[in-house]
This record gives C-alpha cells, sequence and structure tokens, in this order.
C-alpha cells in the first residue's frame, strides 16, 4: 500500500510538472475578411481582449476608408488606455502567481497605444479639428514617455512635428514642436512648415514588430521587427512630387522602451515556479527513500514529506508566469507625411512606394483620388501600402 | 495518522513556504495595485500627475465662470439686454475633447440662473436663419413682420476660452495640469472686459501590470 502510494506520488508529480494552461481557441465563426471577423471578434472575444480587436479593426478600417468605424473603435480604445488602471481586478489577477499576464485587459505596449492616439489624431484632423488632433498626438509622445532610458522617452518625431503643424495651422508658434522633432529625426530631416498647404497625406508602410516570450517559462516578453520590402515612398499629384520618407519607425519604437515593472513581476513568479517545482521535487525523493526504508517511523515521515513535496508541486504547477504576447499585429514598421497645397478639384494621385530613399523604380504603387471641396479647410489623405 | 507524519508534514510545508513565498510575484513592487485617481485642489503638492478633462471638472469650471459673468458691471448694470456670441475655445491640451460643453454649458447656466440678463446669439445657425428669411422675401413661407428688415442682432460681447494643459509621466506616475481661462471681449472696442479661470491637477499611477 505504501509502495503504491509512493511510486502514484512520483508519477503524480511527473504529471503536474507537465501541467500547462493553454489559451482556449476562440470559436467564433470566421469569414477570412479581417473587418467582418475583427468585428464578430470584439462581441465574442474576452472582455479582456476587446481592446486589441479594436485595435487591429480601426487599423483595417482605416486603410479601407470606413473612418467612422475607426473613429467609433478608436474612441473606445482610448477610453480603456486614457484612464489611470489602479484597482482593476484583472490587472491584479495578471500578477497573481496562478494566472498569466494575458489576463489583464489588452492595453498594449506604450507602440501599441502611441499608435491609437496617432490614428485618433488623423481622423481628428480629418474632421476638421486640428486641435484635437493635436491633443492626441501630445497624448502619444506621453504615452512614450516612461522609457527605461529616457534618451528614448517621448521620441516619436512625427508626432512632434504634426504637434507644431496643427499649432501652425491654428495660428500659433509651433517651432518648438518643430525644433524637437528634428532632434529627434533619425530617419530623415523634416521640411519646414507651410501652413498654407491644405492636402495633408498621412502614409505608412512596411510591417510592425510582433511579440513572443522566451525564458524557461515564457516569462521574458520579446518583440520581432517586422520585415519591411520598402523603406520609402513618393507622392505624385498634380505635377508635384512629394516625398513621403520614414520619419518614425515602429520597430525601433518598440525595442527602445527597456524593462518593465511587469518583467520583475514575472521574473519573481518564474523564481517561485522553479523553486517551488525544485523543492517538490527534493520533498518527493526524500520522501520515497524514507518510505521505503522499512522502518515504521521513518515511513511515516517519508509519507509527510511526500504529501508536502506534491502541494509544492502543485503550486508550481499552477503557478503561471507567462509574459502577455498579444499584439496589434497589424501595425506598418514606418510613418510618414507630406503637406501640399491643391486648388479645390479631384486629383487623380499615385504614391510610389521605393525600396529605398535613393530609389527611382518603385516596387509597387497605389493610385488614390484627392477630392479638395474647400481650400481653406484641409483635406487630410490617410495612405497605407496595405490599403485595400 | 502516526505521529512522525504529522511531525514531518508541518516543517516541510513550512520550509517550502519559506522557501517559495519570498518569489511571490508583486513582492517588492511599490505600489503593485496602482493608485487611484485622486482629485486635488490645483494649489494643492500632489505625489504624482493626473489624467483628464472629466464631467466634473465640466461642471465645477462653467459654474465657476457663468457665476462670475453674472457678477461684473457690465452685465449686472447693462441698459438693455447684452447679446453674446460664443466663439470656439481653443484646446491646446493633450485631450482630446468636445470643446463645445464648455461654452454650452455657461450659455445654459446663464440662461437658466439669469434669465433675461443676457443673450446668446444663435450664430451657429446663422445658415437655415438666412435660408428662412429669403423664403420669407420671396413670399414662399408667411411672415409676422417686413422679412427685407435685417433683424439679426450684432453681438456685444464674444464669450471665448482656452485650455492649456502641463504634463508630466515618470515610474512614480501621471500628472496633468489643466488650465481653463475663459474671457469676454467687447466686440465695438475688443476690451476684454472679464476674465477668469480654474484649475485642476489630476495624478494617479497606473497597476504594475501596466508599468
Amino acid at each position: 500500500m505504501r509502495l503504491w502510494l509512493v511510486w502514484g506520488s512520483l508519477g503524480a508529480c511527473v504529471l503536474l510538472s507537465g501541467c500547462a494552461t493553454t489559451e482556449r481557441m476562440a470559436d467564433w465563426p470566421r469569414t477570412g475578411d479581417p473587418l467582418i471577423d475583427g468585428q464578430t471578434a470584439i462581441a465574442h472575444a474576452p472582455a479582456r481582449d476587446k481592446p486589441l480587436w479594436e485595435d487591429r479593426t480601426a487599423a483595417v478600417a482605416m486603410r479601407r476608408g470606413q473612418y467612422d468605424l475607426a473613429k467609433s473603435l478608436l474612441d473606445d480604445v482610448l477610453l480603456t488606455i486614457g484612464g489611470i488602471s489602479a484597482k482593476d481586478p484583472n490587472a491584479r489577477k495578471a500578477r497573481s502567481l496562478f494566472h498569466g499576464e494575458a489576463r489583464k485587459t489588452f492595453h498594449g505596449e506604450p507602440y501599441e497605444r502611441v499608435m491609437a492616439y496617432y490614428y485618433r489624431g488623423i481622423l481628428y484632423w480629418m474632421d476638421g479639428q486640428p486641435d484635437n488632433a493635436r491633443a492626441c498626438f501630445r497624448s502619444g509622445e506621453i504615452e512614450d514617455s516612461d522609457t527605461e532610458n529616457r534618451r528614448y522617452a517621448g521620441d516619436y518625431a512625427l508626432l512632434d512635428y504634426l504637434d507644431g503643424f496643427a499649432t501652425a495651422k491654428l495660428g500659433g508658434d509651433g517651432s518648438d514642436a518643430f525644433n524637437r522633432a528634428q532632434r529627434e529625426a533619425r530617419l530623415t530631416r523634416f521640411p519646414p512648415y507651410d501652413p498654407r498647404a491644405n492636402v495633408l497625406v498621412f502614409a505608412e508602410y512596411g510591417n510592425g514588430p510582433t511579440k513572443f516570450a522566451t525564458g524557461e517559462y515564457m516569462e521574458q516578453l520579446r518583440f520581432q521587427p517586422g520585415v519591411s520590402p520598402d523603406h520609402a515612398a513618393l507622392l505624385r499629384v498634380d505635377h508635384q512630387v512629394a516625398r513621403l520618407d520614414p520619419y518614425d519607425d515602429l520597430n525601433f519604437q518598440a525595442v527602445t522602451r527597456g524593462g518593465r515593472v511587469m518583467d520583475y513581476i514575472l521574473g519573481r513568479k518564474a523564481v517561485f515556479k522553479s523553486t517551488t517545482d525544485t523543492a517538490g521535487t527534493v520533498a518527493l525523493i526524500g520522501g520515497a527513500g524514507l518510505a521505503l526504508t522499512g522502518n515504521r517511523e521513518a515511513e511515516e515521515a517519508g509519507l509527510g514529506l511526500i504529501a508536502a513535496g506534491l502541494i509544492s508541486k502543485g503550486l508550481s504547477a499552477l503557478t503561471t508566469p507567462a509574459a502577455d504576447v498579444r499584439a496589434w499585429n497589424n501595425l506598418p514598421e514606418y510613418l510618414s507625411f507630406a503637406a501640399v497645397r491643391l486648388p479645390a478639384g479631384q486629383y487623380t494621385a499615385t504614391v510610389e512606394f521605393l525600396a529605398s530613399s535613393a530609389s527611382t523604380t518603385a516596387s509597387f504603387s497605389k493610385t488614390i483620388t484627392i477630392t479638395v471641396t474647400d481650400p481653406a479647410r484641409d483635406t487630410v489623405v490617410f495612405v497605407s501600402d496595405k490599403n485595400q | 495518522m502516526h505521529l512522525p507524519f504529522r511531525k514531518a508534514l508541518a516543517p516541510s510545508i513550512l520550509a517550502i513556504l519559506a522557501v517559495g513565498l519570498p518569489g511571490c510575484a508583486s513582492y517588492g513592487v511599490k505600489n503593485p495595485s496602482g493608485v487611484p485617481v485622486t482629485e486635488m485642489r490645483a494649489d494643492e503638492r500632489g505625489f504624482v500627475a493626473g489624467t483628464g478633462i472629466e464631467s466634473q471638472d465640466l461642471v465645477a469650471v462653467t459654474d465657476k465662470m457663468s457665476r462670475s459673468i453674472l457678477a461684473i458691471p457690465q452685465i449686472a448694470n447693462a441698459q438693455g439686454t447684452p447679446r453674446i456670441v460664443l466663439d470656439p475655445v481653443n484646446n491646446e491640451t493633450r485631450f482630446p475633447i468636445n470643446k463645445d460643453m464648455f461654452l454650452d454649458r455657461i450659455r445654459i447656466a446663464l440662461n437658466t440662473k439669469a434669465r433675461g440678463k443676457v443673450l446668446f446669439l444663435a450664430r451657429g445657425h446663422m445658415a437655415v436663419l438666412e435660408h428662412e428669411r429669403e423664403l420669407k422675401q420671396s413670399g414662399q413661407v408667411t411672415s409676422t413682420t417686413n422679412p427685407n428688415v435685417v433683424e439679426f442682432k450684432g453681438a456685444d460681447y464674444f464669450l471665448t476660452g482656452k485650455l492649456e494643459g502641463l504634463t508630466t509621466r515618470t515610474a512614480q506616475g501621471t500628472s496633468d495640469y489643466i488650465l481653463y481661462s475663459f474671457e469676454l471681449i467687447d466686440a465695438r472696442t475688443s476690451d476684454i472686459v472679464w476674465e477668469d479661470s480654474a484649475e485642476i491637477k489630476k495624478q494617479g499611477l497606473d497597476d504594475a501590470s501596466y508599468r
């Protein structure tokens, strides 16, 4: 009987060690259309994943020109990420030993939160509200301001440039923001503001970063930079050529944030998991040895050790240090912008995507229609290499 | 259960807990649950920095402004009823807002609390009003007065405002200070006949799982 108990316990320990939490496959129907599937996911996914699906679906809606849908989705996302998340029960669970980080409501890493503000800013400007657009660009910079290395804090050059441009458009002095943008510009220098430019072209191209986890228990969050065939673009419209060189690189932004407080918490979870596993193993082996000695008192002590070892193994198996790898997976790598002057009318414009800023041959191009109804009012155009 | 079993079980569990508990995930993290948003007086020294414009701010600010406007001599002792036009507020904060809500609420408060002391002109509806007048002038609809006489009133004052913000974000949290300033401008002289402001500072710290 005791022998059976000993070997049974050891077997259970092996099984418990193999315990792992697996994500339940989403069970809503899929059509293959990311816009429809995204909206279905928003309706059916767990509440904690809703902002994630709203982010992804908003990006698709932007690229399809469904700006009202993008607006409503981003407004909901900004309500979530714009508040202070103190005393959030899901966040508390994410910190607890027995839940993974993905238990928390998705806010995204700073580069993802910045993009929610950036897209919403474009939409505000599209609606003739450059001051609210500027507010979004400023909030975006704030989202990026809590980096481990202060050198990379609030260093989205394009957001600062747009902040200053909106200020100039509103009759203010945007020179501070312009100078800040020039200092932060790592990829391309900015042209001076032209407050009389009435067509604002926001362009994006390439593939943004995704996330993965490493470490013994997948407790370390890492970023996988996206691969981009194109590194520059040109806008041709009404005999004008405007450069759409990259001003910000999301791959760079993702990897320069530095360590998180949550990384420290996940590290401690991993230590707990490892320690309780080792302690359990030691207790089980020691207990088994004692239980098989034939001495009655030693056998009883051994059984006690085995029971404690099983508890320890159970605790270890239940501990979940896994990092949250949910990612806004359809972001671009490069953000660009150009402002041109166009009189009222309808124009057929071409955006050529280039392998480098020195290239003269486009790897591919997109044709867009720009309609200027009122030259006194800004016409905002959004172009993505993923435009559908 | 025999005594040696009990004797062995308790120390073993204690030993495991002693080894394992220091590994508790949030151990050593300051304010792991975060600090809830606390509204503070603008002159109160905060522990960090804050969050955005909310309904209670709108109510507090617009109540203060409407009370303040009614107290000025140009309104309180006016000969006749001053006409005011609302000029959109300039939002210079980092928070996208519906700016019209501020002036709308001031207008509503003034119309509610001091009915007749001031009147607001519906400049936002001028296109509809002009169209209606044209219909009357062309005889397509009836009119109780001569439609060819211009009766649209000119403004005596313009009411406008500005929202400015200062933001700090560090590992200790986020802080937002917002200055709400409003002014009443004499449409004839461009004198600023009244000006008032309100300040709100808020601060908070996100849950550690978001930091």
